[in-house]
């Protein structure tokens, strides 16, 4: 008996471990997951609110990639995927993933800081050209 | 051909829903003639389904373009090998795939079990049609028939992703899909089990090999794809937790979980409940994982779902198939509640249970770091995403508590371990544990959690070693034995525990691999030809790379490639020389595919990414003014540990599953069931 109670108390333990584990694993490691729509408004809202990570879902804007010059800092816009008049620029230094481009439609999701200045300083770059997975007919066609 | 397909396809159906009904009524009813025809349904699904599947093929490899699955994943100057692959190359395709693998794996347990375990028989046919229904409805009626044409025949495809033309990529589904699929044998012999009342341990026993079976392709698929990605992805790394591949590992942490567990009912009668959950969850899940790779729900939080109609029909099924399982669980709870009960807390049992509990943990945490973005939109309106450093943080030590057990359980004793037990076992482990982590520190490696994952992994190794050497020395002390001959007979006579010790020690390896990642060191330069990066490893090595400039070839479904060469010198010696590409494939233009260099080495892998040209085009065109690039070198240590881990999990899983002689028979086996305790008792005293 002694010992099926030591035993229920190590079950226990272990459960609450990993809850503690995810409990903190989670409001460490948390962000929001935003449109460039809500993350403006939440700016707009906070101020303070330029200093939280957040991971952005959006779509590169046609065109709006350059690269500096014999350098890993590449500078892109990304627009909001109903909304286009809302937009940001965006700074990356590291490589970008294959699939990242600017001349077809590409969904990115950022991952970074918007900072005072306006422009997002992005971390980790995902990108997925969905359209380029599977095509509707008319796309066939053309 | 490819009419043929189609039709077999729509025949499979009312076959198999007739098969399924056959089967429960047959059942039920204890009609004969009825399970009869339920075991030809299955077959002749399986035949059916070799047609549809032959009919894609067929159409892929003659550019069949005016089928719209064709294409989108073909076009004319894709290899035939790729064209071959296109099978599973997207949803469509891989719906039909899995039906034919389920096929496959249900005839083989209906063909094997043809003259025995006949009591389960009608019931499974049942589960299994059931199933393969599910699919083929799906397939039929929710939008993704892989024979839908389109208005007109296009002149060529829009041709194969290019990150998906990688050798990695054509084996990693499919072996994934093996390891799926397989898991559906020991399901539907469980729910046989609640359905006729037939609730001891036969239906594990029975299914043992299949677990096995379907717990090794999900552990290999699992490495294919961290091998695809290490090679294809570009940045080095093999393991992204990204919702795909976490859907991947649910099912085989708890399968893990589950081969475990059965142990403990096999010898001791316990955990019949749980063991009927564990089963259960783990089907799930693996329904859940094929569900999560092909309806793109998780990515597109914050757009919709590309086709709902196939979520919605996926989550339902899902939905009555928990509900079904558990209503059958709660009607049996009665009958299957244990005779035994945890005796002590250090015993074997009670490891295995923790080891259960913390697969498990494992699994719910992973669970839910992939949904969470789904859970706090759904709760609060406001999506939250946790990415890799939260699923780090949790599954590292979670890691190292399996790792402690994985030392643990394979030497205390069933029920009761006396201290005795503990000492004599532990003792030489925990100092060769001790010192190589002093050695490692004395040599100035300070990073903690590495240090406790290279001394867990020694103790561990130690222990195994030891039980072999002790096994081998008992068997040959007895029988009178050379060592060579003991060892052999040791392990034929036993083969699922000491295959299961030889997982054990490629587990091990991997993990260790994984703590490599620690020491990762990387150098980015932008190089004009005849210019050099220097970069030293860990392990002390200095690594010098010249670059020699590019090179542009041409060949196979590429429109344009630039190679680009680098001598190495190691530590001022002539080394082996590596490439790095860039390469353009037709009708993918726009997305240029960058190809790693890997020398790989025991210790420590020399990975170069040709990260930018600056002038690409000029470069295509071998101009020589256009070679300045950007480099970025690394040194991945204990990366190729990934790899070989996987062939010792490879060679462990293929002793434990080798059939073993007149061991078929489930009289047999039950003898041994009873024999086997003792015996194993014996060996290790």
């Amino acid at each position: 008996m002694k010992d099926n109670g030591r035993f229920f108390f190590g079950l226990g333990g272990v459960a609450l471990v990993v809850t503690y584990l995810m409990w903190t694993g989670v409001s460490e490691t948390m962000m929001y997951y935003m449109t460039p729509v809500e993350l403006m408004a939440r700016v707009e809202q906070d101020p303070t609110f330029h200093q939280v990570g957040v991971k952005v879902s959006g779509r590169v804007e046609l065109g709006s990639w350059t690269r500096e010059k014999d350098e890993v800092l590449h500078r892109f816009t990304v627009v909001d995927l109903l909304d286009e008049s809302v937009r940001f620029p965006v700074e990356y230094r590291d490589i970008l993933p294959d699939t990242f481009n600017d001349t077809e439609t590409v969904d990115v999701v950022v991952e970074g800081r918007f900072r005072e200045d306006g422009v997002f300083e992005a971390t980790v770059v995902l990108a997925k050209c969905g359209s380029r997975y599977e095509a509707t007919a008319e796309e066939l066609l053309g | 051909m490819i009419l043929l397909g189609e039709l077999a396809l729509w025949i499979a159906l009312p076959i198999g829903v007739w098969g399924a009904v056959a089967g429960f009524v047959g059942g039920r009813k204890d009609r004969g003639d009825l399970v009869l025809s339920a075991e030809h349904s299955v077959y002749a699904v399986f035949f059916l389904l070799i047609l549809t599947s032959a009919g894609i093929i067929t159409a892929f490899v003659t550019d069949s373009f005016e089928y719209w699955y064709v294409a989108n994943y073909s076009n004319r100057e894709l290899d035939t090998f790729y064209k071959v692959s296109g099978l599973w190359a997207g949803q469509r395709g891989s719906l039909v795939f899995w039906a034919l693998l389920l096929s496959f794996f249900s005839s083989a347990a209906v063909f094997t079990n043809r003259t025995k375990n006949r009591e389960f028989i009608p019931y499974v046919i049942g589960v299994l049609l059931t199933i393969s229904c599910f699919f083929l409805v799906v397939l039929l009626f929710a939008d993704v028939n892989p024979f839908e044409r389109l208005p007109f025949a296009p002149a060529d495809g829009r041709g194969l992703n290019p990150q998906l033309q990688n050798y990695w990529m054509t084996i990693h589904p499919p072996t994934l899909y093996l390891g799926f699929t397989a898991f559906t044998i020991p399901f539907a012999f469980a729910v046989s089990a609640l359905l006729s009342g037939k609730l001891d341990a036969r239906w594990i026993v029975i299914t043992r090999r299949w677990i096995l079976l379907s717990w090794f392709f999900l552990a290999n698929g699992i490495i294919f794809g961290m091998r695809w990605a290490y090679e294809m992805l570009g940045w080095g790394g093999f393991w992204f937790w990204d919702p795909v591949e976490n859907a991947s590992l649910l099912p085989w942490l708890t399968a893990t979980a589950f081969l475990h567990s059965i142990q403990i009912q096999e010898n001791r009668g316990m955990l019949r409940v749980w063991n009927m959950g564990l089963v259960t969850l783990t089907f799930l899940l693996t329904i859940f994982a094929t569900f999560l790779t092909r309806s793109g729900l998780i990515e597109s939080v914050h757009t919709f779902a590309e086709n709902t109609t196939i979520a919605f029909i996926f989550l339902t099924f899902m939905g009555v198939l928990a509900g079904i399982c558990v209503l059958l669980i709660a009607w049996r709870y009665p009958r299957l509640k244990s005779e035994n009960q945890i005796q002590s807390f250090l015993s074997r049992e009670s490891a295995f249970l923790f080891n259960n509990l913390i697969l498990l943990g494992a699994a719910f945490s992973i669970l839910w770091g992939t949904l969470f973005p789904l859970i706090t939109e759904g709760l609060t309106g406001q999506a939250i995403a946790v990415g890799p450093p939260f699923f780090n943080r949790v599954n590292l030590p979670i890691g190292l508590a399996l790792m402690a057990l994985m030392g643990i359980g394979p030497v205390i004793a069933w029920r009761r371990a006396s201290r005795r037990n503990l000492v004599k076992n532990f003792l030489m482990p925990v100092i060769v544990g001790a010192g190589v982590v002093a050695w490692l520190f004395l040599q100035g490696v300070r990073h903690g959690m590495a240090l406790l994952t290279f001394g867990l992994a020694a103790f561990v190794l130690t222990v195994i070693v030891v039980e072999f050497v002790k096994g081998t020395k008992a068997r040959a002390r007895i029988e009178g034995e050379g060592h060579l001959v003991a060892f052999y007979h040791l392990v034929s006579r036993n083969r699922r525990r000491w295959g299961g010790y030889i997982v054990h020690v490629g587990v091990v390896m991997i993990f260790t691999a994984f703590a490599g990642v620690a020491f990762n060191r990387e150098v980015t330069q932008t190089l004009d030809p005849g210019e050099t990066i220097t970069i030293e490893s860990p392990f002390g090595h200095e690594y010098v790379l010249t670059y020699q400039g590019l090179s542009s070839p041409r060949g196979g479904n590429m429109a344009r490639q630039a190679v680009a060469l680098m001598t190495v010198e190691r530590n001022g010696q002539p080394f082996e020389p590596l490439t790095a590409e860039k390469r353009i494939y037709f009708k993918w233009e726009s997305s240029p595919i960058t190809i790693v260099g890997i020398n790989s080495m025991l210790l420590e892998d020399l990975y170069l990414i040709l990260d930018n040209v600056n002038d690409l085009v000029g470069a295509f065109d071998n101009d020589a003014g256009s070679q300045r690039a950007t480099f970025r070198v690394q040194i991945n240590v204990l990366v190729g540990w990934i790899w070989y881990g996987g062939f010792v999990v490879t060679l462990g899983g293929i002793i434990a599953m080798w059939p073993s002689r007149g061991s078929t028979t489930t009289a047999s086996r039950s003898k041994t069931k009873t024999g086997g305790k003792r015996s194993a008792l014996a060996v290790r005293g």
